[in-house]
């Protein structure tokens, strides 16, 4: 093989993977509290210095964009978008999963619990409210605090993960774990709860448009060396053997 | 073949349940006591190619690992139990709840299903109904020489005969859920119990939470005409996009497939 099909074919392959993450974005542009994965490999060819460019060392490295989401009003008492870094808790019998989608629910014994039904995290356990009030009583501070008709009743588990952010690994069901028991969450220190509001997609569409259009081209543009490539060695195999 | 192509399909198909969402909240805009739907999205699973440090060289962790995901689905509607706005019938049957509350009815089968309809009637034996004609629960029996029936704050039903003395014949009782979205909808207005919502709490309106009785007042439907309309601009623009994305892949597959020709 000629080192141009090598190459070739690493950036194929890499520009498949760019693209299945531009979609996933693309799919994910109404999901609450979604934060998107970037698209490393594009951006980074087109900085790349061309003298150091060694085909096959190449990594497609998706980060996560936690930047914050437009936080828009829905008035339900069990919606709450975080403003800041840091994540609620969700309890699973599988460990602790961290999420910002705060679409909560309560369920028959009156817990508060996620769209699924697992229990969210307070300070002290699952929060509890009280059967004799109702949900249209139920009050949250900005720090996470708790009251049912003015009596307190618990407190949110707010975590953050500062630097370590980009190494949590998502799960789908807007959940993300941590990779290994190393790493310890702290509690988040400036991040606001917001009751009422939820935290939009910070997915922004036009960016995933133009990544999209640039990486179709730049597959387009591989294809086009690789069918250059495959006529010059026709030409060049039809005149050896004649 | 290409991931993208059903990634980009499930943001298709989660796109169209959430116009069909607010559909179905445009068509109830002037729906008595109506509670509007929210649709709530999840993303799906990721593939894992590499973990986050995951080690590159001895003592170098990678600090971030590749997933892909696979696109979106729609995890829940939930029913948002904000209050509508009370409109003035100035009909002493039409009762609103002013905060939180269901009115019981009892179905033919003597099953109990749940209502923010107040718009009340009386039937042929004098007992106060619903608009379909099921009875409220506790029933409720107007005599039939009133003159003239109203309904308090909370909930208790006067009544003046033709002689003009007032007498209460009953009380409007309210019931409350822990988790009211978990009620199943059937229709009619009527919401029925489930496992999620809970089991009922009856009292008395005003009392423990609970809202109080508005007669001579409707809740009007809680949907934003504006909010929707928005709503449903984004969906269709992201469905849009979702199908450009098919696209884009078919486009790439083409040029792949050239090459071999």
């Amino acid at each position: 093989m000629s080192l141009i099909s090598e190459q070739v074919s690493t950036s194929i392959d890499a520009l498949t993977r760019e693209f299945d993450v531009i979609a996933h974005n693309l799919a994910n542009a109404s999901t609450i509290g979604y934060k998107r994965r970037c698209n490393a490999f594009s951006k980074a060819l087109e900085g790349q210095d061309p003298q150091s460019y060694s085909p096959g060392t190449f990594d497609l490295n998706s980060t996560f964009d936690f930047s914050q989401g437009s936080v828009g009003e829905t008035g339900r008492p069990l919606d709450f978008a975080l403003y800041g870094k840091g994540f609620f808790v969700i309890e699973t019998p599988n460990g602790p999963l961290y999420t910002r989608n705060g679409t909560f629910l309560t369920n028959q014994n009156n817990q508060i619990v996620d769209s699924l039904g697992r229990i969210v995290a307070g300070q002290a356990g699952p929060i509890t409210v009280p059967n004799s009030v109702s949900l249209l009583q139920l009050n949250v501070s900005s720090d996470g605090a708790i009251s049912a008709g003015g009596t307190p009743i618990g407190k949110f588990r707010l975590v953050d993960f500062q630097d370590d952010q980009n190494k949590l690994v998502p799960v789908g069901e807007s959940c993300y774990r941590m990779p290994d028991a190393t790493m310890a969450p702290v509690p988040a220190g400036r991040l606001v709860v917001k009751q009422g509001y939820q935290e939009a997609s910070n997915v922004k569409v036009i960016d995933e448009l133009v990544d999209m259009i640039l990486v179709s081209r730049l597959y387009e543009a591989n294809m086009k060396s690789l069918s250059a490539e495959k006529e010059a060695s026709s030409s060049l195999t039809s005149a050896a053997m004649g | 073949m290409l991931r993208a192509f059903s990634t980009a399909a499930t943001g298709m198909t989660g796109q169209q349940m959430m116009v069909d969402v607010i559909a179905n909240n445009l068509a109830n805009v002037n729906t008595t006591g109506f509670k509007r739907s929210q649709i709530n999205f999840q993303d799906l699973l990721y593939v894992t190619m590499s973990e986050p440090g995951t080690e590159v060289a001895s003592g170098i962790n990678s600090p971030s690992g590749t997933e892909i995901g696979s696109g979106v689905r729609a995890a829940s509607t939930v029913k948002v139990f904000t209050l509508g706005e009370l409109e003035n019938t100035a009909r002493p049957l039409d009762i609103a709840i002013a905060g939180d509350g269901f009115l019981q009815v009892t179905m033919p089968s003597g099953d109990l299903r749940y209502t923010r309809d107040g718009s009340l009637q009386l039937n042929a034996n004098g007992e106060l109904v619903t608009t379909s004609g099921y009875a409220i629960e506790p029933a409720i029996s107007v005599p039939t020489d009133a003159v003239s029936v109203s309904i308090e704050k909370d909930g208790g039903v006067n009544v003046t005969d033709s002689s003009g003395t007032q007498s209460v014949v009953g009380t409007v009782q309210l019931t409350r859920f822990p988790n009211p979205s978990g009620l199943s909808n059937e229709g009619d207005n009527l919401l029925s119990e489930t496992e999620a919502s809970g089991t009922p709490t009856t009292g008395t309106p005003g009392e423990n939470g609970f809202g109080t009785i508005q007669s001579g007042f409707l809740e009007k439907s809680n949907v934003q005409m504006v909010t929707e309309l928005v709503n449903l601009i984004t969906a269709q623009r992201a469905y849009e996009i979702n199908s450009r994305a098919i696209r884009a892949g078919d486009d790439m597959l083409r040029t792949a497939s050239q090459i071999v020709r």
